[in-house]
């Protein structure tokens, strides 16, 4: 099977190669014509911010993942980027690698739930494109499937690996109604914008975002529907806050002992969840005493982090059989591919023969032995396509006769001369 | 018939260490997409019929309600806890702390099995459906203010694992703070709303059936002391007074208060609720 794929992603390269060499969709527009005229018959092209692949069925045997790396970055070129920052894969590796990707156990987060959609938008886009045919559509469907049957049969997607995720779930062992709290976000950055979206998601009541730099703030509110407060007013209203995720980049605390004493005295005895995920800590760890609040830092969140991390590493097995039982069901199917118009070109050759032969002797029959002899003319070739038909069709789905089907295959063509050339067998 | 009785009380109580495995396997498991995370409810809800089932035909068997011996009652209150479980399941859809609370139902119900006598000559009083219903619903007040206790237990357990940072299985099965202290509440009110129903009960019927019938009576006292103490909590509960930790800290205290008023008033004093041999 001529399919070549290339990858780059986090075990490549670093975060701004990836970065730099992401395609967005309208780019992979442009970019897959290019693909079709020089490269591929079919294909599709996987661009997220960790990784990028292209796959396709070669056009020509002399095509190699070379060829399909200097496309790329002749399309996109990119300065310090070599070939050692590519993935390179060819049929079975490349179906066994796609698979991996959408099964999220080759993501940078292990486990990733996203990255099933990220390939299926893929696939759609490519078919949009007229870049799939019957292959990548096959693949697709078999992609999808590994990935879902991850999700529905391992856990692999369970617990939170990342450091916002892991103190969301903490957050959600104390409230069950996140629409009847109020957040507060300190420091509009990545992780606190994370920490934001993840709120958001889980429907918080009222979300509040503040930052030294206000414009941040704002800009942040406004993509999560939050509120954006004064950095210097905030802390007036700290009572008002059920769930507090400080994530700024400051060299020292920003809440200390006395002012979250004074909020829980405000709160009259209210749980607070103070979140502290900055390095260094921007809330004075000695707050854990206080009753009331539940005080976590990127350490004590890291314990839930690598408990998840290593849950999900034990579904990995799991998920490499899901994949092999996959690739087996895959390459039945397209060992059927090869034997397809090999029995098609069969029939037509007897069909053929069985058609000149009657034609010679049609004007030597009355009208009503017309009939009589076609039909048996129609029998005799069907009786004697039979076994062999039946013979090719079993071996093929049999999925330990690859290597007999071709033989079954390459013999017929040979002896019968099925090349899709014009019938030498003319008495 | 008598065959029937004792075949059944082993079934019950197979019924019961089934149900109690079912729930162990679900928690010890953790996931919530398989047929035993399903299957749960089906397994307490089939449990509860055969129990019905059995404490009727004991009721006809011996011409009388099973409450004339500890372990009738044990009998029931192993009913009252997994039926108390199955409404706040049913209202709350809260699944994971089932193993916490019918580990006790299969404890009275084993006892109850191993040791039930069979006794067909009881005190007259005894006989009657009327005090029947009214213990029936005094036990199944307290099995509700015990699994509200559970809980309240249950919220303690993961307030300090959340303090502590210490995420172990129980913390991850273990449903949210908010969660255990609304199962502790609405346990608190099925108790009180059942123990109002067995007061009332006692207070309409009993001046009737007992010639020495006493307000003052010890049993008597203790209960409304118990009936007042969560009937208290349930108002502060409400008024928003009366929240977290404090909550636990009540329904516990109340529980304490409740089995002590039960022990002291049987053991130490007199009384005319003594019909136990």
């Amino acid at each position: 099977m001529n399919l070549l794929g290339i990858s780059i992603n986090h075990k490549t390269s670093s975060i701004e190669l990836r970065e730099a060499l992401h395609l967005s969709k309208n780019e992979i527009i442009d970019f897959v014509p290019k693909l079709k005229e020089n490269l591929f018959s079919e294909g599709f092209v996987v661009s997220t911010c960790n990784r990028t692949e292209i796959f396709g069925i070669i056009k020509d045997e002399k095509i190699s993942y070379k060829e399909v790396q200097k496309e790329l970055l002749d399309f996109k070129p990119i300065e310090g980027i070599t070939t050692n920052n590519f993935l390179n894969y060819f049929s079975c590796s490349a179906v066994k690698h796609l698979f991996k990707v959408s099964s999220g156990i080759d993501s940078l987060v292990l486990g990733d739930s996203q990255i099933l959609g990220q390939v299926k938008e893929a696939f759609e886009l490519s078919n949009e494109l007229d870049f799939s045919g019957t292959l990548i559509h096959r693949l697709y469907e078999s992609s999808m499937r590994v990935g879902k049957r991850a999700i529905h049969e391992t856990m692999i997607g369970e617990g939170a690996v990342t450091v916002s995720f892991a103190s969301i779930k903490i957050i959600e062992k104390i409230f069950s109604n996140f629409a009847s709290k109020t957040a507060l976000i300190i420091g509009a950055g990545e992780t606190g914008e994370l920490a934001a979206v993840h709120l958001k998601d889980k429907g918080i009541g009222n979300l509040f975002i503040t930052n030294r730099t206000k414009e941040r703030a704002v800009k942040l509110a406004e993509k999560v529907n939050g509120t954006a407060i004064k950095y210097d007013l905030f802390k007036e209203r700290l009572n008002e806050f059920d769930i507090i995720i400080s994530a700024t980049s400051s060299d020292e605390y920003i809440l200390s002992y006395k002012d979250v004493k004074q909020m829980m005295k405000k709160r009259k005895g209210d749980i607070c969840c103070i979140m502290d995920i900055a390095i260094p800590r921007d809330v004075d760890p000695k707050v854990k005493k206080i009753d009331g609040v539940f005080y976590n830092d990127i350490d004590s969140l890291n314990i839930i982090v690598d408990n998840n991390r290593k849950k999900r590493e034990k579904e990995i097995p799991i998920i490499n059989n899901i994949i092999m039982e996959e690739m087996v069901a895959f390459f039945s199917w397209f060992n059927t591919l090869n034997v397809v118009p090999t029995i098609k070109e069969f029939r037509d050759f007897f069909e053929k023969i069985r058609k000149d032969e009657f034609e010679k002797i049609k004007h030597k029959l009355c009208p009503d032995e017309l009939d009589k002899v076609e039909n048996m003319t129609k029998r005799l070739i069907g009786r004697i396509m039979h076994n062999p038909t039946i013979k090719i069709k079993k071996v093929s789905e049999n999925k330990i006769n690859f290597e007999k089907s071709v033989q079954y295959t390459t013999v017929l063509r040979e002896l019968f001369n099925l090349q899709g050339h014009s019938n030498d067998n003319k008495s | 018939m008598l065959k029937t009785v004792h075949i059944l009380s082993i079934t019950v109580t197979l019924f019961y260490a089934t149900t109690f495995f079912v729930y162990l396997l679900g928690f010890i498991n953790g996931k919530t997409k398989t047929h035993i995370y399903n299957s749960k409810r089906i397994f307490l809800f089939f449990t509860l019929i055969v129990h019905t089932f059995y404490l009727i035909e004991r009721s006809f068997v011996f011409d009388h309600l099973p409450i004339t011996n500890q372990f009738e009652i044990f009998t029931i209150l192993a009913f009252a806890i997994g039926f108390t479980y199955f409404l706040l399941e049913l209202l709350t859809d809260i699944r994971g702390t089932g193993v916490f609370i019918l580990v006790f139902a299969l404890i009275f119900q084993v006892i109850s099995a191993l040791f039930i006598k069979d006794e067909y000559v009881v005190k007259e009083v005894l006989k009657n459906y009327p005090l029947g219903i009214h213990v029936i619903n005094a036990l199944l007040g307290f099995a509700g203010i015990s699994v509200s206790a559970a809980y309240s237990i249950m919220y303690l357990l993961q307030y300090k694992n959340l303090q502590t940072h210490k995420y172990d299985l129980i913390f991850d099965r273990l449903p949210n703070l908010e969660i255990l202290e609304k199962l502790s509440f609405y346990s608190m009110i099925i108790g009180f709303v059942l123990l109002t129903i067995a007061i009332a009960i006692g207070f309409i019927w009993l001046p009737s059936a007992f010639p020495d019938f006493k307000f003052y009576d010890p049993k008597i006292i203790s209960t409304l002391i118990v009936w007042l103490i969560f009937g208290t909590g349930i108002y502060l509960r409400i008024m928003g007074r009366l929240y977290g930790k404090k909550l636990s800290y009540f329904s516990i205290a109340g529980f304490i208060v409740a089995i002590l008023s039960v022990a002291l008033s049987g053991v130490i004093y007199s009384s005319f609720h003594n019909f136990v041999k």
